[in-house]
């Protein structure tokens, strides 16, 4: 009786003769079908809107709907020329190149710490995954409250400790870094799980003849654990940069780019030339730069991070 | 042949069953509202008043928080399906929404005696190009509370509640000053960095805020008294120290004034009703809005509008909701009932035992005498958006030229779009 599997490849299998790739994909044409709903969602929710957008930022906004005028590289002619777009690259650019190693490093502490057996190991993962499924915009609320200049828990302890009290969000010179501990404090421990994930699937009797070897702690992680992380670091690093690179709502609730334009990062930049200086072609010419700028860091950082080796 | 009958008849039927009458005059119409997040409670009374005496007429409101309720509205604009027949119309973006062909001139509904009734302030804010594109529904005045209990602690002359002699603003940081210090601050904007609160300040000192068509900033937001005025503001913060810094909402800045965290508050007139029921025990007193020794009175104002979607399919009862909502009884209502700053002078005379009094009466004389509307422009929103962020910055210590230059430079590029 031959087996599901391959009477589901003979169904997929028209006699067509021939080796190239349209013959090849007559004969396997299953795959495909399986594979359409989820590529008509992409197209419609993904492709379809970039590719809007990427018209839009060709066209000057009209001021009655409808009224857009074709003005090919004109938008972006002017976002090179705006000094306060400049500024919000460089304030994303530094935030990125802060947050993004920050992150995987403290994903990559935490899943260390807890790759382990032990009673209430499970509570402590549980622990660190909680603040993924809190909103966003709670928990910019809340460390709002918490980094209050006046009266906020943290200049509290600090001041009981005998401590001076930090402006946070309010000053220039710590908002950003405010937000990018909030953001950390949330992502954590999600970037955690695939590390963990990626733990585990080193083989455990690598580990057992490095003990043998006489090799410390920290030798066995230099020379095991981490190269074999490499894929699962890489994934992280770029999964995280992309999705840090949007960055907004802690922005848009806390401190709406300022002070000082020290948190004007791209993405609120974004949304106030859209809706608040209602140019969308602008805008939509902002958005393809962030997602030019992704795309680059993102290749950048998987070439860094390639790993040649196999399990 | 038999199934295929069968077949005919069925969709025959479902065909018949989907046809309804048309909309006769029996028929229910509904009227899309977008309202500004009042309580729930207050508003639907007043809803529910103008479907009992409208039966034809069903409204569906919706009430949108005012943080989202410009984006919200901006959305719900841009294509005729999801635009709503009626909707509020922040009084200074009349202009941006009438150029951008989004709202029905309103001429045409109003005689000129029911024009007269409204506060000349009201009316300019509500027109563009000299028709009427909203319809005034509320105003605002600024007036200055003081603590009582702070200033009499210090020993110091309270600003005075004749709403004809306001004190100067030498005055008022004088005062200030002897009031900071353990923990609370002199003087506070409760609206710290917004243009509709700071622009009076300039405006006092006779600087011009835009150009005479609204859409040019340059030699006006950088002009020699605009940065003066500018200046002085921030040595509010920076240099006296008399405003505490990194406020940047209301409530937080009526919550220091309430809890006698600061000792004076140049604020809108709501505060009385808040002041009321929050802080019962504080013994406040108002005295009218501060100038420039030299300059003018110059108070902030303009309010809510209502406007109609100029392709609405319903512009009767459109119409028969905004001239119901707006007309001198619901207006008068809805201050009783809100405590909202009317922009009608028959509220005014209806209710004699409240604006004679403190402090309704400095309201009123300002809403007469020194109330400045916001300029019409259709870059309204664009130009409070950048200048909104540049006082942000200047009173964070920002160099005051460069970031009015900055700002000046920016809201010309982006004011260009309406000068085609």
């Amino acid at each position: 009786m031959p087996s599901i599997a391959s009477r589901v490849a003979a169904a997929g299998r028209v006699r067509v003769g021939g080796w190239g790739a349209l013959a090849r994909a007559r004969r396997h044409f299953v795959p495909y079908l399986l594979l359409a709903p989820a590529f008509v969602g992409l197209a419609t929710f993904k492709l379809w809107p970039i590719a809007e957008a990427m018209r839009q930022s060709l066209m000057a906004s009209g001021v009655m709907v409808g009224t857009d005028r074709f003005i090919g590289w004109g938008n972006y002619l002017t976002l090179a020329r705006n000094p306060v777009f400049w500024h919000s690259l460089r304030v994303t650019v530094l935030f990125s190149l802060v947050i993004n190693p920050a992150q995987t490093a403290a994903a990559l502490g935490l899943a260390l710490l807890v790759f382990r057996a032990g009673p209430g190991i499970g509570w402590l993962r549980t622990l660190f995954f909680l603040p993924m499924t809190v909103s966003i915009v709670i928990t910019s609320l809340i460390w709002q409250l918490i980094l209050d200049p006046h009266a906020g828990l943290l200049n509290s302890m600090l001041a009981a400790g005998g401590l001076p009290m930090q402006p946070f969000l309010t000053s220039p010179r710590q908002a950003l870094s405010s937000i990018i501990l909030l953001a950390t404090w949330k992502g954590a421990g999600y970037w955690m799980m695939f590390v963990l994930a990626g733990l585990t699937q080193i083989p455990g009797e690598l580990f057992e003849a490095a003990g043998l070897d006489g090799a410390g702690t920290w030798q066995t992680f230099r020379s095991i654990t981490l190269p074999l992380l490499r894929r699962v670091l890489a994934f992280v690093l770029v999964a995280d940069t992309a999705v840090n690179f949007l960055m907004f709502a802690p922005v848009y609730l806390l401190t709406l780019g300022g002070p000082a334009g020290s948190t004007d990062l791209l993405m609120f930049e974004t949304y106030k030339t859209a809706f608040r200086l209602l140019d969308m072609g602008r805008a939509s010419a902002m958005a393809m730069v962030i997602l030019a700028i992704i795309l680059l860091v993102a290749a950048a950082e998987m070439r860094l991070l390639r790993a040649d080796y196999g399990y | 042949m038999k199934r295929g009958v069968i077949l005919l008849v069925l969709m025959l039927v479902t065909v018949l069953l989907g046809v309804r009458p048309g909309a006769g005059a029996g028929e229910a119409v509904t009227l899309r509202v977008t309202w500004m997040g009042w309580p729930r409670n207050e508003v639907m009374p007043f809803v529910e008043t103008f479907e009992k005496n409208n039966p034809g007429i069903r409204v569906n409101i919706q009430l949108v928080p005012f943080s989202q309720l410009f984006q919200a509205l901006e959305v719900q604009l841009r294509s005729p399906s999801t635009a709503p027949d009626v909707y509020i119309v922040d009084g200074p973006n009349t202009a941006s929404y009438a150029a951008r062909g989004l709202l029905l001139p309103l001429d045409r509904f109003y005689s000129k005696e029911e024009l007269a009734d409204y506060l000349s302030a009201g009316i300019a804010q509500g027109l563009y190009r000299g028709q009427l594109y909203s319809a005034p529904y509320v105003s605002s005045t600024q007036i200055l509370y003081y603590n009582r209990t702070l200033f009499r602690e210090a020993g110091l002359t309270p600003p005075p509640a004749d709403p004809r002699t306001p004190w100067t603003w030498d005055q008022v940081v004088a005062a200030a000053k002897k009031l900071t210090g353990a923990g609370r601050w002199g003087f506070l904007f409760e609206q710290t960095a917004d243009p509709y609160q700071i622009l009076a300040v300039p405006e006092s000192l006779g600087a011009r805020i835009v150009s005479p068509d609204g859409l040019r900033a340059n030699g006006y937001v950088n002009s020699p008294k605009f940065v003066e005025a500018m200046t002085w503001y921030q040595r509010l913060f920076t240099d006296w120290k008399v405003s505490p810094q990194g406020i940047d909402d209301l409530s937080t800045s009526q919550q220091y004034f309430g809890t006698g965290r600061v000792a004076m508050l140049v604020g809108e007139m709501w505060n009385v009703n808040i002041l009321r029921k929050a802080y019962p025990n504080l013994f406040w007193g108002a005295s009218p809005h501060p100038y420039f020794a030299g300059g003018k009175p110059v108070t902030p104002t303009g309010s809510w509008h209502v406007g109609i979607y100029p392709n609405t399919k319903t512009v009767d009862a459109a119409v028969a909701f905004v001239k119901y909502i707006t007309g001198p009884a619901a207006a008068q209502q809805w201050f009783l009932v809100h405590g909202h700053t009317p922009v009608r002078k028959s509220i005014f005379k209806n209710l004699p035992g409240i604006f004679s009094e403190q402090p309704w009466r400095v309201a009123q004389y300002q809403l007469d005498h020194t109330s400045v509307p916001r300029p019409e422009t259709p870059c309204y929103l664009e130009y409070y958006t950048i200048l909104h962020e540049t006082m942000r910055d200047i009173d964070q210590g920002a160099e005051v030229k460069r970031a009015l230059d900055q700002a000046a430079a920016q809201i010309d590029t982006v004011c260009a779009k309406y000068r085609q």
